[in-house]
């Protein structure tokens, strides 16, 4: 049997959308485990070609969104994730994730402050997808709909960064509308290497026809939703190379 | 006062004489305690501990059996035998409870063997949802809480139901959470508010729904379905209702305690928040309650409960809980009396986790605090409990054991500060009420067709119809994944839906979960407000899709004064009513709650909510492709309704704007009803549905303005098509609120097979989508009566609630 490539989920007190973050790896085609941070030390991650931070309230975000599991990272394993990633490996931060893969400085500077409404918002968004090359949204087309839930997806940089960001591709999705104030419409980034991908939509919740809100709502052929496309993006660009590898 | 050394610590009780008191010190010291007991209950305590006991009670004891026998945990009320004289002459009810849910449960159980599968006994009503898993729901009210705390008292009030459902079963996976709301009109002059101290009904919207969306969020439990009822009576009095749904195997649903086992502990640390909540709830409101009940409300903190959730469901899935239910009203005394109530055991005051030292003994017996949940394990499994705790990162303790005692021994550092013989604890006296009711007569009205257009926006308009789209993005609807049908939908994503629907993991089938709730039908007549409510729950699961023959349902009331007796008589009607429909629809109760003394003592007298019964339910969708939204889909279409139309305004928003008040509000033909729904659910099942919406508050016109509000298409209606009984002029057949009527939007090449089987029902099809304009338009005797924009429609009942949310 082929070898599935392995994702691993970093969850903390508060994360909640780990489990449906786990079964769209799986139905993507990775294998996938659930680690709780109390469970990680460096050796744990070893096994893994993807690192998935998921959605969800990390100790409950009651002081900066992210800022407490950066901390508890750094405590418990230092710089291993940026390791992970120099070493070849994956990172994906969804929504709370994003928020931490940014306070730990995974992603370009910023950070994502309280939406301009001042609350939260749970609602669909449509997304632009500004880079073709990169290895989680390749397989997306260039518009595409996906969910939002969250009061701290404001992205803000310091002066005149977030247009760097645009012209060198590291804002790799942004809003078609304003939807919470983001600068630029920044959705999602990424890194320079391209192995890290913050975004704060949820793709796992949209994996087919039927979660879309709109029931006459048809992707492709398969009745895949266009955040299964993200997962199957990575999926298929980490077994390429694990295809590629020697032994 | 004595002082104490840290390193000595000690227990904390006191001995209350009351062998010796009379009736009337039994009363005071009933008052000053505040126990909420009554005489008749303290002579029955004096009688035990002085024929039983044969010494004088602690004070731990007194808390213990206070809150035990507390309105707000026994249900005394709905326990009471009741002299009552209303709609079938005199008679004597003996127990609402029995006679109007437990005994219609029962004889439904019996018709459908395999579908309840729990019912009353457990923290929620079990169902079966396929060969082996069982859905389960409760729904908790927090008023009191909420009206003098409104963010803590909605907060704490979601964290609890969300703990009866991970005490349910050995522990059941939550999926999924409703909030109803009754509030002042949010446009309230503050000035006519006639207390002190009272929130304005906008601060109370405002923290309520802030304070359920930062716990349901936190916890990563799709908030999915709700509704808001507005109405000056409820200013004193707001009404917060959190339900919580569950997922659990039908193997762990059975739990049965037994001698030899630890108990354990887990969540959140036990303090002074909170104390007496339960003994708070079973009394009125008063200006007094905002300024010295504030320690009844509890302070809550998500992800404490996200890591005891998380802990919980694991430890169930590694097959390490014998037993489990959650600390809510009466903290451990309710947890402990419901663990070791038969077996016996002992519980040890001293090892449980305190949030701030010096806390007396009845103290951390009774307190709230919230975020704990209580488990009997093996000694075994211990190990790996600790373990399992560890990971996620929550605290667990050892506090007490079983035995074979069937005695409750409470200890302190080595003190026995309450003994309680169980069987006798719970014995609380059957209280004695009467009750009165008449219907009124009805009275004539005039419903003038001069200003049809302004009527429509006037309706769309109200608060009672508006979108209430603002406060549903507050709330994650969609995490966990599996909401298929939202609260909002539509091809723009913002159309309202009937009941909400969410996916089960390894499972064909999916759960719909509806409610509904009609006081101002009430106000007129509340036996058919019990009717018509179980009729429009029902109706709004079975439009989403949902099996009619397998639905179950929740009541929930909330009342004001039931030693008045004309407000008992309402709530005795209302039973009756709902009674009724539940046993023609096959559709069990399966759980429930009530909430008494929801009024408030203004400057002016005490003012009462109206009797206000919220039915809620979950019911089975056979497969994905049965979930039906209520959004027009197609332009090339046909609008049919299944029911009849009737000239009963009583209730209705229309007679409300209108200021009409003592018309007839409208019956409910079951048999009629179940026939239709049935049928519905085959051409459903046919796959012949594009869409359906029930037909409820605001009547046909809001209805079919609701189903355009997708903006695919025009909308014609001719009226002259609409299956009515009586005579009915177009103000009636606009806006008039029957029972039992169901819009569908259907391809007109279904339309034959649909008619088919339609044959026995009341169907028309009245109308049609229409690709070559954006307008609802509504045809009499030929002529277009009203002819709107839709977008213009959709603006006014979208921003309703905007300028106050």
């Amino acid at each position: 049997m082929e070898k599935r490539p392995h994702a691993l989920l970093l969850k903390f007190p508060g994360t909640n959308c780990d489990a449906e973050t786990s079964r769209a790896l799986e139905e993507a085609g990775f294998s996938s485990e659930i680690l709780p941070i109390a469970c990680v030390d460096e050796k744990s991650l070893g096994s893994a070609q993807l690192i998935v931070l998921s959605g969800g309230f990390s100790y409950g975000d009651y002081v900066m969104a992210g800022r407490l599991a950066q901390l508890e990272i750094e405590r418990r394993v230092g710089d291993a994730l940026m390791k992970f990633r120099d070493g070849g490996g994956y990172l994906l931060g969804i929504c709370n994730g994003f928020q931490i893969l940014t306070k730990l400085g995974l992603l370009p500077e910023g950070s994502l402050i309280n939406n301009t409404s001042g609350r939260f918002i749970c609602r669909w968004v449509r997304l632009e997808r500004r880079v073709d090359d990169n290895p989680f949204l390749s397989g997306l087309p260039d518009n595409f709909e996906l969910p939002i839930a969250h009061a701290e997806g404001r992205f803000v940089a310091p002066d005149g960064a977030a247009d760097k960001y645009m012209d060198e591709g590291l804002a790799a999705l942004v809003y078609s509308e304003d939807v919470n104030g983001s600068t630029n419409r920044i959705a999602g980034l990424t890194d320079r290497s391209g192995r890290v991908l913050g975004l704060m939509p949820h793709p796992e919740r949209f994996l087919w026809d039927s979660h879309h809100y709109d029931q006459d709502w048809r992707g492709d052929s398969d009745g895949k939703g266009s955040g299964y496309q993200m997962f199957k993006s990575i999926h298929n660009t980490i077994s390429g190379e694990m295809a590629h590898e020697p032994g | 006062m004595e002082e104490k050394l840290p390193n000595q610590p000690s227990s904390n009780y006191r001995e209350i004489p009351i062998r010796d008191l009379d009736p009337k010190a039994l009363g005071s010291l009933s008052e000053s305690m505040k126990l909420s007991l009554s005489v008749e209950d303290m002579i029955e305590i004096q009688v035990y501990y002085e024929a039983e006991m044969r010494r004088e009670p602690t004070d731990v004891e007194l808390e213990c059996i206070a809150q035990t026998w507390s309105e707000h945990c026994k249900h005394r009320i709905f326990g009471a035998r009741i002299e009552h004289s209303g709609s079938e002459g005199e008679e004597v009810i003996d127990g609402l409870f029995k006679t109007y849910i437990k005994e219609v449960t029962e004889r439904i159980m019996e018709k459908k063997p395999g579908f309840v599968l729990g019912c009353f006994v457990d923290n929620a009503g079990f169902i079966r949802l396929d060969d082996d898993q069982a859905i389960c729901l409760k729904l908790e009210t927090h008023n009191h809480p909420s009206a003098i705390e409104p963010y803590a008292g909605a907060n704490t009030g979601l964290g609890g139901v969300i703990r009866d459902i991970l005490g349910a079963g050995k522990g059941a996976k939550p999926i999924a959470s409703c909030d109803v709301f009754c509030f002042g009109p949010p446009d309230t002059d503050p000035q006519t508010i006639k207390a002190d101290d009272v929130i304005h009904p906008l601060g109370i919207m405002r923290g309520v729904v802030r304070g359920v969306r930062d716990y349901g969020n936190r916890m990563g439990i799709p908030t999915i379905s709700g509704a808001i009822q507005f109405d000056p009576s409820y200013i004193y009095n707001p009404l917060v209702f959190c339900g919580t749904a569950g997922l659990i195997p039908i193997t762990d649903i059975d739990k049965e305690m037994s001698s030899g086992l630890k108990v354990i502990a887990v969540g959140g640390r036990t303090g002074r928040d909170g104390l007496k909540g339960a003994t708070f709830s079973s009394m009125a409101l008063d200006t007094e309650s905002h300024e010295e009940d504030q320690q009844a409300v509890q302070i809550g903190n998500p992800i404490e409960e996200k890591k005891a959730a998380d802990f919980v469901i694991e430890a169930r899935k590694k097959n390490l809980i014998v037993f489990v239910t959650d600390c809510g009203a009466g903290g451990f005394s309710s947890a402990a009396g419901e663990m070791l109530s038969e077996v016996g055991g002992n519980l040890y005051l001293e090892k449980a986790p305190l949030k701030e030292p010096g806390m007396t003994s009845w103290e951390i017996f009774l307190s709230e605090s919230q975020e704990r949940m209580v488990l009997a394990v093996k000694e075994e499994s211990m190990p790996q409990l600790i373990e399992l705790a560890g990971i996620y990162e929550t605290e667990m303790t050892e506090i007490g054991d079983s035995d074979e005692s069937g005695i409750l021994k409470v200890w302190h550092h080595g003190d026995l500060v309450c003994e309680l013989d169980n069987s006798r604890l719970h014995d609380a006296p059957v209280r004695h009420l009467s009750s009165k009711y008449q219907l009124p007569s009805g009275t004539d009205h005039d419903w003038s067709e001069d200003s049809l257009s302004d009527d429509l926006l006037s309706v769309l308009g109200d608060f009672a119809v508006g979108s209430r789209e603002p406060i549903i993005r507050e709330y994650d609807h969609e995490v966990q994944g599996n909401t298929l049908l939202k609260p909002l939908a539509g091809a723009e994503g913002d159309a309202p839906q009937d009941a909400s629907v969410v996916r089960i993991d390894d499972s064909e089938k999916l759960m719909a979960m509806g409610l509904a709730l009609l006081p101002e039908w009430g106000k007129t007549d509340p036996q058919a407000m019990g009717k018509g409510t179980v009729d429009e729950c029902v109706r709004s699961l079975v439009v989403s899709g949902a099996n009619p023959d397998k639905i179950a349902l929740l009541d929930n009331f909330c009342v004001g004064n039931p030693d008045d007796p004309e407000e008992l008589g309402m709530l005795v009607e209302t039973c009756k009513g709902i009674a009724a429909a539940a046993e023609a629809y096959g559709a069990p109760f399966v759980s429930g709650k009530d909430s008494f003394y929801n009024y408030f003592e203004t400057d002016d007298g005490a003012v009462s909510i109206p009797t206000t019964c919220l039915i809620s339910g979950m019911g089975v969708i056979e497969n994905e492709s049965n979930v039906t939204g209520s959004s027009a889909r197609r332009s090339d279409s046909l609008i049919a309704v299944i029911g009849t139309t009737d000239s009963s305004m009583g209730g209705s928003v229309y007679a409300r704007i209108k200021d009409q008040t003592g018309a007839e509000v409208p019956r409910t033909d079951f048999e009629v009803a179940l026939n239709s729904y049935r049928s519905y659910h085959l051409a459903v099942s046919e796959g012949l549905i594009l869409a359906a919406h029930d037909v409820s508050e605001g009547g046909l016109a809001v209805s079919v303005a609701e189903m355009a509000f997708s903006m695919v298409a025009g909308i014609e209606i001719d009226l002259d098509s609409l299956p009515v009984s009586g005579d009915l002029n177009n103000v009636q057949k606009l806006f008039a609120e029957s029972s039992s009527r169901i819009l569908i939007e259907c391809e007109s090449g279904s339309i034959d097979r649909i008619q088919n089987i339609f044959s026995e029902s009341a169907f028309a099809v009245i109308g049609r989508t229409d690709p070559s304009h954006k307008s609802l338009r509504f045809k009499s005797d030929g002529v277009n009566i009203l002819d709107n924009e839709i977008e213009s429609l959709k603006e006014t009942w979208k921003n309703v609630l905007t300028p106050y949310y």
